[in-house]
């Protein structure tokens, strides 16, 4: 028989006042001050250490304590939910639920929903080790929401959408999420390759093997990022570069 | 959470009075409430009330006595709030403590000043009884400077005294006619009621003077079936040192105001009140003090026909009972400012006798510094070292006053009557944990910590070194607490901060962190669940 899943629940700290007492006892609890502290950074570290699946609670608008720190919230979810499905992990195992104190929802049965879900899904446990493919990935998922692209794309993402850039244009939601769509795979690929020539310099066609992509587009990338300063040449094998990733600051 | 117990325990940790500040306070505290920045601030002082009753209603509140760790006996003198503070909080640090009261009963002011519909006898005697469960001992009956002295006290082995005797005397008008029978003043007059004396004001009675012990007294005289109450004040309604609110509530029961008045003469037949002759006034220019003096406009005497005069043009101290070296200049007791110890050692001295006439939460500030220095004393430890941090008070409140929530239902049918108003809160519980909900959590005014450890004060601290000052954060901001400094790098405004972490969880370069509640702080708890998750 599988083993029950490890979810962990992140609940807003104004949106469900008693909801401890409602909680089915198998779900952990992080109680939060508000959605939009919840670093994207978090979650996916709590996949990396072994949580099959996060339910997040916070609050409807307008009903924020912190007037829209909901609406930056929903908005790292959807990012999240995106750079997941890069990483192989299933969006569905991040469910945002948004609540109205007034409403008087239910939270136990939408989590027992969600358990199912996840107990569908599996674990990402296989026995005590986590798939190491998986924790890669996880790790550079990890790393392209810690660069400051990403963040700052999505962190502007309101701005943009809704107000204007600094031409005075807005931009539509469905040319935003394009975009982002392919800010996170480089974003993606890049961690990749960082964190890969990290551990050990490689070159150019190694890196492509090992992540399967064309070594052309990996190229591009290790340019992009040399110019960053993020990677550097380790030494030159025969006529064949390999390269580093460098620490930064 | 519905932890209502445990909110009233929180409250007590810092304030013996609960029930009390909870109907009677001017609560400076919601003018200092970070929610008002925003919308309205959180109703702290009715949801005070709320818990307070709520944990009364469940049967009556007893408190285990504190052991003794300490041999020194402290005198306190006078069982106001000042002194009752005091001694409450000295018994907490395990001192023995004497409260010597020279009325029937304990409580000052609170007791004997403030009426019945405001706040009903039983609640101060409940607060009271606590303290005394603590251990402290009141005795009343206990005149000070007859049947006991600062010396007296001294041989009887007290190694500290605290006198805390308010501010009893009502100020004299200084007019003709102020012997006459009907002349009783605001505080005697309420005093009196307290007493259960019956005094006699006839059918029109005028008060005199804008504070809120005139207002008291007017809605009181109108209780108690006085068909004519006016409250003659010497200046305009905005110098009123009423609070707008009781003013409000006294317009509502029916007292007539007359605004830059001033009495000149009482007027008697067979040696009773008949009349009071007023001059008009005018308001001169605001002096250095802001303040508008009222100048007599001559020839404008005029006279209103009344059966009692009630005077509440403030109070001062019963200095005669004082050794005169603790006397200052302005006729209150002199303290040193920092140790609030006055010219004789061993002997301090806080609240009224020393502020001259305040509020409640005033004298159980200065009963807590007073109590905290008196221990510093007793352990000899240098009383100058650090100075008793005191609490900053919003100056300009008035302008802060549309913006508190009130709770109090508008008075239905017992308008009139000595039936305590009820307050709306009382009735829905629901409805106070929506209110307490509004809290942002901020923490200046209280950090409760209770079961979740989110009450803390959070804020977001900027590392200038990793800062590269996108902006990102002060666009993010819900509060704008964020801004760029000369620097180009981002500050924080504490004061703005709620610490909800927005900002911190979206940093491009992790420049931002919370203080408190920090990234690693969320990871541990998290690892620390998924060990504990089967």
């Amino acid at each position: 028989m599988e083993a029950d899943p490890k979810i962990i629940c992140f609940a807003c700290n104004w949106a469900f006042p008693e909801w401890e007492i409602e909680t089915p006892p198998d779900v952990g609890v992080i109680q939060v001050k508000c959605i939009g502290r919840l670093d994207p950074i978090i979650v996916l570290e709590s996949f990396a250490q072994g949580m099959d699946g996060a339910i997040i609670v916070g609050c409807k608008s307008p009903d924020c304590h912190f007037i829209e720190g909901n609406l930056y919230g929903e908005r790292t979810i959807r990012l999240l939910k995106k750079i997941m499905a890069l990483a192989g992990l299933e969006p569905k195992r991040l469910h945002l639920e948004l609540v109205s104190p007034i409403e008087n929802k239910s939270l136990p049965s939408i989590v027992e929903k969600f358990i199912d879900e996840v107990k569908n899904l599996g674990s990402l446990f296989k026995g005590e080790e986590i798939d190491e493919e998986i924790l890669f990935n996880i790790q550079a998922a990890k790393q392209a929401v810690v660069w400051s692209r990403l963040r700052m794309l999505s962190g502007r993402e309101r701005k943009l959408t809704e107000k204007i850039n600094v031409y005075g244009e807005k931009i539509r939601q469905e040319e935003f999420d394009r975009l982002v769509e392919e800010v996170i795979e480089e974003e993606y690929l890049r961690s990749k390759i960082y964190l890969l020539t990290k551990s050990k310099p490689a070159s150019v066609e190694e890196i492509s093997e090992r992540i399967g992509v064309d070594s052309f587009l990996v190229l591009q990338h290790v340019v992009a990022l040399r110019r960053k300063g993020l990677l550097g040449m380790d030494r030159i094998e025969g006529y064949t570069p390999l390269y580093r990733a460098l620490e930064v600051g | 959470m519905g932890k209502f117990k445990e909110a009233v325990e929180v409250i007590r940790g810092d304030l013996p009075f609960p029930a009390i500040c909870g109907r009677v306070c001017f609560s400076p505290c919601e003018d200092a409430c970070s929610r008002i920045n925003i919308d309205q601030s959180v109703a702290i002082r009715s949801l005070k009330r709320l818990v307070a009753d709520i944990e009364r209603e469940q049967g009556k509140v007893t408190a285990k006595p504190i052991p003794k760790k300490y041999d020194e006996k402290i005198a306190i003198i006078g069982a106001g709030p000042a002194g009752l503070a005091a001694a409450y909080e000295l018994a907490k640090l395990g001192y023995p403590v004497t409260v010597f009261e020279r009325m029937p009963e304990p409580g000052g002011m609170m007791r004997y000043c403030i009426p019945d519909y405001r706040l009903e006898k039983f609640v101060v005697k409940n607060e009271i009884d606590y303290i005394q469960d603590l251990g402290v001992e009141i005795k009343t009956g206990v005149e000070f400077g007859k049947d006991i002295t600062i010396d007296g006290l001294k041989k009887d082995g007290y190694k500290a005294i605290f006198i805390a005797i308010g501010a009893q005397l009502s100020a004299k008008l200084n007019i003709p006619g102020e012997d006459l029978e009907g002349v009783i003043h605001a505080v005697d007059f309420l005093r009196a009621l307290a007493l259960g004396k019956q005094p006699n004001i006839g059918e029109r009675v005028a008060v005199i003077g804008g504070g809120n012990t005139a207002i008291d007294a007017a809605r009181t005289a109108k209780r108690l079936g006085a068909k004519e109450v006016m409250i003659l004040y010497r200046r305009s309604r905005e110098e009123m040192p009423a609070h707008p609110w009781e003013i409000e509530m006294a317009e509502k029961d029916g007292v007539k105001f007359y605004f830059l008045v001033a009495p000149k003469r009482i007027i008697g037949k067979d040696g009773r009140v008949k009349a009071i002759e007023c001059l008009r006034m005018r308001l001169s220019e605001p002096d250095e003090t802001g303040r508008r003096r009222p100048i007599p406009i001559p020839f404008t005497e005029h006279q209103y026909e009344v059966d009692a005069v009630v005077p509440a043009i403030g109070q001062v101290i019963e200095a005669s009972v004082l050794p005169p070296e603790i006397i200052g200049k302005n006729g209150l007791i002199e303290v040193n400012p920092i140790t609030l110890e006055t010219s004789i050692p061993g002997v301090f001295a806080g609240g009224d006798a020393v502020t001259g006439p305040a509020s409640i939460i005033e004298a159980v500030g200065a009963g807590k510094r007073v109590a905290l220095s008196i221990h510093r004393y007793l352990r000899g430890k240098s009383l100058e070292e650090e100075k008793i941090e005191e609490t900053t008070w919003v100056k300009d409140w008035r302008s802060l006053e549309k913006k508190k929530r009130r709770y109090e239902s508008p008075v239905e049918k017992p308008h009139l009557s000595f039936e305590e108003v009820r307050a709306y809160l009382e009735r829905v519980q629901r409805a106070a944990r929506f209110e307490a909900l509004r809290c942002l959590g901020c923490g200046p005014c209280a950090e409760c910590l209770m079961g979740i450890d989110l009450c803390v004060k959070d804020k977001a601290v900027v590392d200038e070194g990793k800062c590269v000052g996108c902006g990102l954060c002060t666009e993010i901001c819900p509060f704008g607490a964020i801004s760029k400094n000369e620097n180009g790098v981002a500050q924080v405004n504490e004061e703005l901060c709620k610490g909800c972490g927005t900002c911190a969880a979206r940093c491009p370069k992790e420049a931002i962190t919370m203080e408190n509640i920090s990234n690693d702080r969320i990871l541990s708890a998290i690892s620390n669940v998924l060990a504990g998750v089967v």
